[in-house]
């Protein structure tokens, strides 16, 4: 059975246990034939990536967990000439160090840029899913066993179905069959504020609409005149801003490449 | 196929950066010879899950229990990158350029090198010179700087080892720590509602299942529980605020920065300018007098001194200024409707305020006058009613019956320690407090008998440091008098620690109010001075996890004062050659507690509390010998009588182990003999506690009459008689909580005079991969990228936060090598732009290294505390100012770096670690 690891990018503080966890185990230590030691800096085969969004004060920092996939159809096996990279009946894919010459082919073929070249072994190494540890009894690898929110799991894909169904992966145009789901990646945001200028307050139930292609979205600002209009799909949006007793506003044509911070906006009462 | 996975070797360790008490067990693996790896310990792996009754906090559907294992924070889990640290110090170490016999230069401290020494050279030199030292000035010659910030241990702690030796010798001088972790409470909402000793509410049993089942919103006012809590609790707190945010609980962060816990959880940031938050409590209070939406029956029964506040904040009193919205907004850059809606929706909903111990409340100019604001706005909306009160995401049993998460035992446990926290002669407690610490044994504040303190308290000069700090359990077990309490003599004389440069310095000190650590209120009605009548100055500093540069005020003034001449000798005693060690003329190894046997207690974690056996998880690194041995060295060479009773007859750390689970208070229970056939013991969590144990202050909301408060009228006093009484004049602690802009001891505004050369604010914090000073040198932490910025020369740079908009004013780009800087130095740092910073500010966080280019005005390390200001809280409080200060930022152009680096050839050419910073051998010859 395929063994997964899923990831709730919602329940991510952000506290890198799972990077480091990586490091304690894999730096310094020797777990040949599964692996030769990660380099103590500058490697990851589990990185945390971290993505600041918006502007003061409608900001947000999106943390993503990246590891090898584990693919059903490694494209790195492909690509390496030596086969010195084999999948596992657990659906593990571990290069080994016996016979990897470090040329690299595998880190090219990589869509997820997940191996690295050690410089000192002259190998190119990855995540092995910690199989020496499941192998001796371990019931998890060590990057998931330490996520203090429950956010990284790992498991046989069969028992994980619950957790995986509606889950996306990462680039799934390659086709090679990922094993790391990810649940809740945010999309994108257009946020702003609402305010009288004249009387000095927020304005709150305002309808603020977004309209892009044949998608519509509506939201009322809050009791801050706060409005948030989440996981929008990349894009070109209209938003119309509409309250009783104010005059319209419109923002045409808004690009969502990066999320939008309208900031705060001043609506004029109609005279 | 499998293979060896070197985990033959399992001991159980915490790492508790926060000294005893803290921490959770996890599992250290080990082949015998090395640490292999450091995991969560899985509770059931050593105990029935069930017979624990683990605690459940039911609300809004939805239940909360204790982890079933430990959520260790990221530090513990790279502690084995700070016990093989090539920053450790592993054998003895003397300035080259002190000699015994010949000349000392002292004006050469943190900036000479340093040579290998013998244990028996060092030993010999420290045992001579103390008692040379003793012979010309008298005891009180010799300063003992102990008191946290290093690592938590018991059989053979930091903090305090040298206490027991001193003492055996004579009265000394002890540095009494100030209140580093809770100034503004302690000094400022005290006055308004009691809250001995810390001045945080107390007690504060079982707040957060009320807030968890009553609140609708959560005020973070400075408080980042993934930050600041994570070294005292693990994740618990990160765990417990996604379950109340899964609640639908508002989540509104009110902080100059987009704290850690913000960013993926906050539904409402408030961008604030540093230390101006007591200007937008106040503005909130206007709207609630105005608008008439606070609890006026509530005020009525409950408060009192509330119409001389009012009137100041309506403008009715001398200033004539109302503390409009629009008056607030340009104090704090929150514009006026926003502030306005902020008052309103706490006004509106059931509204807890959360704290950290961080932020304004503890560490910028006068925080205690945001502190009482802080106190009478949540007294306004009824403290302590169902759902409303001020909550804590750490130190949840801190000196507190009963805990505010319901992971309390159903008996109190606590480990004693061989180094009491000592006070001087004549020092005050909090007589509930005692009695409390006494049935607790609270060693670590100085617990004593509650009828001898009683006793004591009334015979005036009789000194503390004697007596007993056992509990009732522990005083069964006899031979732990002898172990934990060999001190004849108390010291002689207390300098404060924030003050500890002017003692050095200045002819003579006095101050308000700081003689003992978590003193009662009474106390700060209390003139001390130093040098007390017949005791010495200070002309020889033994000092333990030092930390001054790094974590107090004005740092390089510290540095000067340790130049002078008056300091004979100093050393130091600590695992690392970091932070004030290149001060010392004689460092001590000392071993990490990984590589000691101990005994350590999870009462903090908020799991399942428990007492545990901590083996030796490898061999010493170097020559390197305990906290307390390294003590035994000294006492050794200065006589065997003293010798064997500073080891109270050669006592083992087995043996103290042993004696101490004996009288941890919870030894009884453990019927199955858990702790000595598994290691641990779990205490079971009380069953019925939720029920109980009323949250907090509710007793007092409920029948204030009753149940009174331990303010003088045993009511909240929006106005202190306590203050009104002492100190009627403190233009900076008045009676009554006001803005200060600018007073006689701080000018940190951005509308001062000062502005003008100095315009940026510096707001200081925790860390996020960092305790205090801690850790620093980790390199898996060090290539995070909020942890270090590696500049064009290579070196890794402490970030120092911009905003886009101030950044780009400034000219700098991110990654550029940048200089923070005023009157007292220059800090160099790595440019962090960001829009998770207010603009006008520069947010720099505190415990980086200490790298001394001139160890008088130029770091290269970012120990941003190097210039923080001097002065203490207030006029009347003695606290400290280590954020919220006025700094210049500006980008190190290539020819001012060449210029320094032609004129400190010798700094610049010390060995730097690419990866881990400074190291050992950038500091030996």
């Amino acid at each position: 059975m395929a063994k997964a690891f899923v990831i709730d990018v919602a329940l991510c503080s952000g506290c890198y246990c799972c990077q480091v966890a990586c490091k304690d185990e894999h730096c310094g230590n020797d777990w040949s034939p599964y692996a030769k030691p990660q380099p103590d800096t500058g490697q990851f085969w589990l990185k945390i990536c971290e993505k600041p969004d918006g502007t003061i004060p409608k900001v947000r920092v999106t943390y993503t967990p990246k590891l090898c996939n584990h693919c059903e159809r490694p494209a790195c096996i492909a690509a390496c000439g030596k086969e010195a990279i084999k999948k596992r009946d657990d659906g593990l894919v571990l290069i080994d160090p016996e016979i990897c010459t470090g040329c690299g082919k595998c880190m090219d073929a990589c869509p997820y840029e997940s191996i690295y070249k050690n410089e000192d072994s002259k190998l190119c190494q990855k995540c092995t899913g910690c199989a020496h540890l499941l192998d001796s009894g371990y019931n998890e690898p060590r990057c998931t066993e330490v996520c203090p929110t429950g956010a990284f799991q790992f498991g046989d894909e069969s028992e994980l179905a619950d957790l995986i169904k509606g889950a996306d992966v990462l680039k799934p145009e390659t086709g090679i069959g990922p094993k790391v789901y990810y649940r809740n990646i945010p999309g994108q945001f257009i946020a702003g504020t609402l305010f009288d200028p004249i009387e000095d307050e927020i304005i709150e139930y305002a309808r603020v609409m977004a309209v892009s292609g044949g998608k519509i979205i509506n939201v009322l600002s809050d009791d801050f005149g706060d409005f948030w209009l989440r996981d929008l799909a990349v894009g070109a949006w209209d938003i119309t801003i509409t309250k009783e007793g104010y005059e319209h506003k419109h923002f045409y044509n808004l690009r969502t490449d990066e999320c939008v911070n309208l900031g705060d906006i001043a609506l004029d009462r109609k005279a | 196929m499998s293979i060896d996975v070197k985990d033959r070797q399992k001991t159980f360790k915490a790492a508790s950066l926060m000294g005893p008490r803290s921490g959770l067990p996890t599992v250290v693996d080990s082949d015998g010879e090395k640490i292999t790896r450091i995991r969560p310990m899985y509770y059931e792996d050593y105990a029935n899950w069930e017979s624990l009754n683990p605690y459940k906090i039911i609300a809004k559907g939805k239940e909360f229990t204790p982890p079933k294992k430990s959520l260790p924070a990221v530090y513990y889990l790279s502690y084995k990158k700070r016990v093989y640290s090539n920053n450790r110090v592993k054998w003895p170490l003397k300035r080259v350029d002190w000699n015994l016999e010949g000349e000392r230069n002292p004006q050469n401290r943190g900036k000479s090198k340093y040579e290998r020494i013998s244990w028996d050279e060092a030993t010999d030199i420290i045992a001579k010179e103390t008692m040379r030292i003793k012979e010309k000035y008298g005891m009180s010659a010799v300063l003992a700087e102990a008191d946290m910030h290093g690592e938590g241990k018991h059989v053979a702690p930091s903090h305090g080892c040298m206490n027991r030796l001193l003492a055996l010798l004579g009265g000394y001088t002890v540095q009494m720590r100030n209140e580093d972790s809770w100034e503004g409470w302690y000094w400022g909402s005290k006055h308004v509602w009691g809250g001995e000793p810390v001045g945080q509410p107390q007690p504060s049993g079982n707040v957060w299942p009320d807030i968890a089942k009553h609140a609708d919103t959560l005020l973070f006012w400075a408080a980042d529980p993934e930050v600041t809590a994570a070294g005292f609790e693990g994740y618990v707190p990160s765990k417990l605020s996604y379950w109340l945010h899964s609640l639908g609980q508002k989540f509104i962060f009110i902080d100059p920065a987009l704290n850690f816990t913000g960013v993926n959880q906050a539904d409402k940031w408030i961008p604030v300018l540093p230390n101006t938050d007591a200007a937008l409590g106040l503005a909130i209070c206007y709207v609630w007098l105005t608008e008439g939406c606070y609890d006026k029956e509530y005020v009525k029964t409950h408060v009192v001194g509330a119409e001389p506040f009012f009137d100041y904040v309506l403008g009715k009193t001398e200033d004539g200024i109302p503390k409009t919205p629009k008056w607030a907004s340009e104090k704090t850059s929150v514009p006026s409707y926003t502030i306005k809606a902020l008052a309103r929706h706490w006004a509106k909903n059931v509204t807890s305020l959360t704290i950290g111990n961080g932020g304004p409340g503890i560490r910028g100019p006068y925080s205690h006058e945001h502190c009482r604001i802080q106190s009478i706005l949540l007294s306004m909306q009824g403290l302590a009613k169902p759902g409303r009160h001020l909550a804590k995401w750490l130190e949840w049993a801190l000196m507190s019956k009963d805990y505010a998460m319901p992971f309390q035992g159903i008996e109190e446990m606590n480990i004693p320690h061989r180094a009491e926290l000592v006070r001087p002669a004549g020092a005050l407690f909090d007589e509930d407090m005692i009695k409390e610490m006494n049935k607790r044994g609270m060693s670590d504040v100085g617990a004593i008998d509650a009828e001898e303190m009683v006793r004591r308290l009334t015979e005036k000069d009789f000194g503390f440091a004697e007596v007993l700090s056992m509990s009732d359990a522990q005083k069964k077990v006899g031979r732990l008098v002898e172990i934990t309490n060999p001190i004849p003599t108390p010291p002689a004389q207390a300098v404060p620690k924030c003050m500890v440069h002017d003692a050095i310095l200045n002819d003579e000190i006095e101050w308000y109010g700081l003689y003992s650590f978590c003193g009662p209120v009474k106390e700060q009605w209390d003139k001390f001075k130093f040098p007390e009548k017949n005791c010495s100055r200070i002309h020889m500093i033994w000092t333990d996890s030092p930390c001054m540069v790094t974590c107090w005020n004005d740092g390089y003034n510290f540095v000067k004062a340790l130049q002078s001449d008056e300091i004979e000798f100093v050393v130091a005693q600590h695992p690392w050659l970091e932070n004030d060690c290149y001060l010392a003329d004689l460092i001590l190894p000392v071993q990490t507690k990984f590589e000691m046997e101990d005994i350590c207690d999870d009462a903090t974690s908020g799991g399942i509390t428990s007492v545990f056996h901590e083996m030796a998880a490898c061999p010493p690194v170097g020559e390197s010998l305990n906290d307390f041995d390294c003590v035994a060295e000294v006492a050794r060479k200065i006589g065997h009588d003293i010798y064997m009773r500073y080891t109270a007859n050669e006592t083992t750390s087995a043996d103290c182990v042993d004696l101490f689970w004996q009288g941890s208070g919870v030894a009884h229970l453990d019927t199955e003999d858990s702790f000595k056939n598994k290691g641990i013991f779990f205490v079971p969590c009380k069953p019925d506690m939720q029920e109980t144990i009323p949250p907090g202050y509710r007793p007092f909301a409920d029948d204030p009459e009753n149940n009174p408060l331990k303010t003088p009228t045993g009511k909240l006093e929006f106005t202190s008689t306590g203050l009104q009484k002492h100190f009627p004049d403190d233009k900076e602690r008045p009676p009554y909580p006001i803005w200060i802009e600018k007073g006689e001891f701080h000018d940190e505004s951005l509308s001062s005079e000062r502005a003008k050369d100095y315009p940026l604010l510096c707001m200081s914090n925790h860390g996020r991969w960092r305790f205090h000073a801690n850790l620093d040198d980790i390199t898996w932490h060090r290539e995070i990228e909020t942890m270090k910025i590696r500049g064009k020369d290579g070196y890794q740079y402490e970030p120092a936060w911009l905003n886009t908009k101030t950044a780009a004013e400034l000219g700098i780009q991110h990654g550029d090598i940048v200089k923070v800087y005023n009157e007292r130095g220059v800090v160099l740092c790595g440019a962090y732009v960001t829009e998770r910073v207010v603009p006008q500010t520069v947010y720099v966080d505190h415990g980086a290294r200490f790298d001394p280019i001139d160890p008088l005005w130029l770091d290269r390390g970012g120990a941003v505390n190097l210039i923080t200001p001097h002065a203490i809280s207030s006029k009347n409080a003695t606290g400290m100012v280590v954020s919220g200060f006025l700094v210049a930022v500006e980008k190190v152009m290539d020819e001012e770096m060449g210029a320094w680096m032609k004129k400190y050839p010798e700094a610049f050419a010390r060995k730097v670690d690419p990866d881990c910073g400074v190291c050992l051998d950038g500091w030996l010859v």
